[in-house]
């Protein structure tokens, strides 16, 4: 009896021993570990598989360039969007470059830097469910569904911009573009330009209901609260590739030329 | 002696019916989905040449394909070992250790195994994995590492890679820890009494008279659970572990050929489900014709 209670004790000291050390620093950390560490989950253009299986795409090369000027190595860690910042806070990785909308309730969790690119929502309707819609407002109806990706800015600016229209949301665009084709749904959100690749690749059974964007968000890196050194050295680094221009030529590359296609499919 | 099968009258119609249900399924998919099916890149999902090695490397798919089976077979080791321990744990005298399993049992069997899953990877397994420093540790021993990489998972995710094992293990162990409790309970009481009129021990009774004969007992049930932890092993997508379905989301999200990455996913599990089935089967055969069961 006496010594199972023993074998109980230490089997909890052991776990409480194991609790994680108070990593501080994590600007010198990643210096140390020469690793940086990138949380990103697949979206086209900003993150994706090519051919051979490697990652490209926008945020792909800001990262990669990010990791070359602070002179370690990248690491890409692929997760589910959904669960990308539980994944930060609990260390898994260093930074989320990932397209991520800066907004007030992300960030009562975590830090942003400054944003390094601005993005807009648009929306992709069915030509057969919802015939010439001119407007967003004609999407602000209750008998309207649009679909959109769990946890995404696209989901909120949905739930912003058509509060009677009833939400489907998904855990990754092809699934919500399923959902248009096969007409369960009105129209798509989306942060753009990936509802007007949709209309142009699907024309016949597609249309954009309105040419512009809506919503500009900036988007910044994230990081766990508190690491004001990392965030400092982030800042200066996105001031840095702004002036110089790569981060509007890279942008260019991505989202308004369509080379990148062959390489994806 | 087998017994010859007659094909009548009655199975042709039943084959008709579950014909046509099929057709019309198909046909309802074909019109109601206004998809383009598009194979043509998805043979190189599974293999593919790679122009700078000039040879045949795996494609996204069959590296995901390996990933799953060598999770499978690490979380089936360890939940053995638990269900084993926690089986006989579960039958001891001592209340404490009769507690401890049936509480493990308990909690893992009434929470959904996603729930589990997210639960004990952000706020248990992570740390674990931290305290051995998994991290780029390899990385800097060539032999080991590569060993290392071939047996787990490469350095950058061999932590991630531990933790799903680990959860896996404890989620499938749980169902492990049943079976061999019902298959060391199931020896008929006589055994054990004629153990003890022979003045054997409580562990040579155990190692000599019970577990052999509830090994039998629980192997079949054992090879069915096995299967089990393949199949339940997609769950760990959601915690980003690189596995069959992960890659497979995430081909979806980057080449939106949704169904055709879909299928093949499945006619992947299945080989590999199926195969374990056919194993399975020839031993039990194998096992009645020596005469152990």
């Amino acid at each position: 009896m006496k010594r199972s209670v023993l074998i109980v004790l230490s089997i909890i000291l052991m776990f409480s021993g194991c609790a994680k050390k108070d990593h501080g620093n994590q600007l010198d950390e990643v210096k140390k570990r020469g690793v940086l560490r990138v949380g990103m989950s697949t979206f086209v253009p900003w993150a994706m598989n090519d051919k051979e299986g490697n990652l490209i795409g926008f945020e792909i090369d800001v990262a990669t360039e990010l990791a070359k000027d602070m002179g370690v190595k990248i690491e890409f860690v692929p997760t589910k969007w959904s669960g990308i910042i539980p994944s930060l806070l609990t260390g898994k990785f260093d930074v989320i470059i990932g397209g991520m909308g800066i907004t007030e309730e992300r960030a009562k969790k975590v830090d942003f830097s400054d944003p390094y690119d601005f993005s807009g929502m648009s929306i992709v309707a069915s030509r057969k469910k919802a015939p010439d819609f001119k407007d967003l407002a004609s999407f602000n109806k209750s008998e309207i569904l649009i679909a959109a990706r769990l946890g995404t800015t696209a989901a909120e600016a949905a739930k912003k911009n058509f509060p009677n229209a009833q939400l489907k949301l998904f855990d990754d665009e092809a699934q919500a573009i399923q959902e248009l084709l096969t007409d369960r749904v009105h129209a798509v959100v989306a942060s753009s330009p990936l509802p007007e690749y949709q209309a142009i690749k699907y024309s016949k059974r597609f249309y954009l209901p309105v040419e512009d964007t809506f919503e500009n968000e900036p988007i910044g890196f994230a990081m766990k609260k508190g690491e004001d050194s990392l965030k400092s050295y982030f800042n200066s680094w996105i001031k840095k590739k702004t002036g110089d221009g790569f981060l509007k030529e890279r942008k260019n590359y991505w989202f308004k030329t369509r080379d990148w296609e062959k390489r994806v499919e | 002696m087998r017994e010859r099968i007659r094909f009548t009258f009655l199975d042709l119609i039943l084959l008709i019916i579950l014909f046509s249900g099929a057709g019309y399924i198909l046909f309802r998919m074909k019109a109601e989905l206004h998809y383009e099916w598009d194979w043509s890149a998805v043979a190189s999902y599974i293999v593919r040449y790679d122009a700078a090695a000039e040879s045949y490397v795996p494609g996204l798919l069959l590296a995901g394909l390996a990933v799953t089976f060598k999770l499978s077979v690490w979380s089936t080791v360890c939940a053995s070992m638990i269900g084993l321990f926690m089986g006989l744990m579960k039958i001891s005298k001592n209340v404490i250790l009769k507690l401890t399993s049936s509480i493990y049992v308990g909690i893992v069997r009434n929470i959904p195994s996603i729930v589990f899953i997210f639960i004990f990877y952000f706020f248990i397994s992570g740390q674990i994995a931290d305290a051995f420093e998994f991290d780029h540790r390899a990385d800097s021993v060539s032999w080991y590492g590569d060993l290392f990489s071939f047996l787990f998972a490469s350095p950058p995710m061999f932590a991630v890679f531990i933790s799903a094992v680990l959860t896996l293990a404890l989620y499938e162990g749980a169902y492990m820890t049943e079976i061999v409790r019902a298959g060391i309970e199931s020896v008929e009481k006589g055994q054990g009494e004629a153990a003890d009129a022979l003045g054997f021990s409580r562990y040579q009774k155990m190692r000599h008279i019970v577990l052999p004969q509830a090994f039998k007992r629980i192997l079949p049930p054992m090879a069915g659970q096995v299967i089990s932890v393949i199949k339940d092993s997609a769950i760990v997508s959601v915690i980003s572990v690189q596995d069959l379905t992960f890659r497979g989301t995430e081909l979806m999200a980057s080449t939106y050929k949704t169904y055709e990455i879909w299928i093949t996913i499945t006619l992947m599990y299945f080989i590999l489900t199926y195969g374990c089935s056919l194993a399975v089967g020839s031993v039990e055969k194998r096992m009645v014709r020596k005469g152990y069961v």
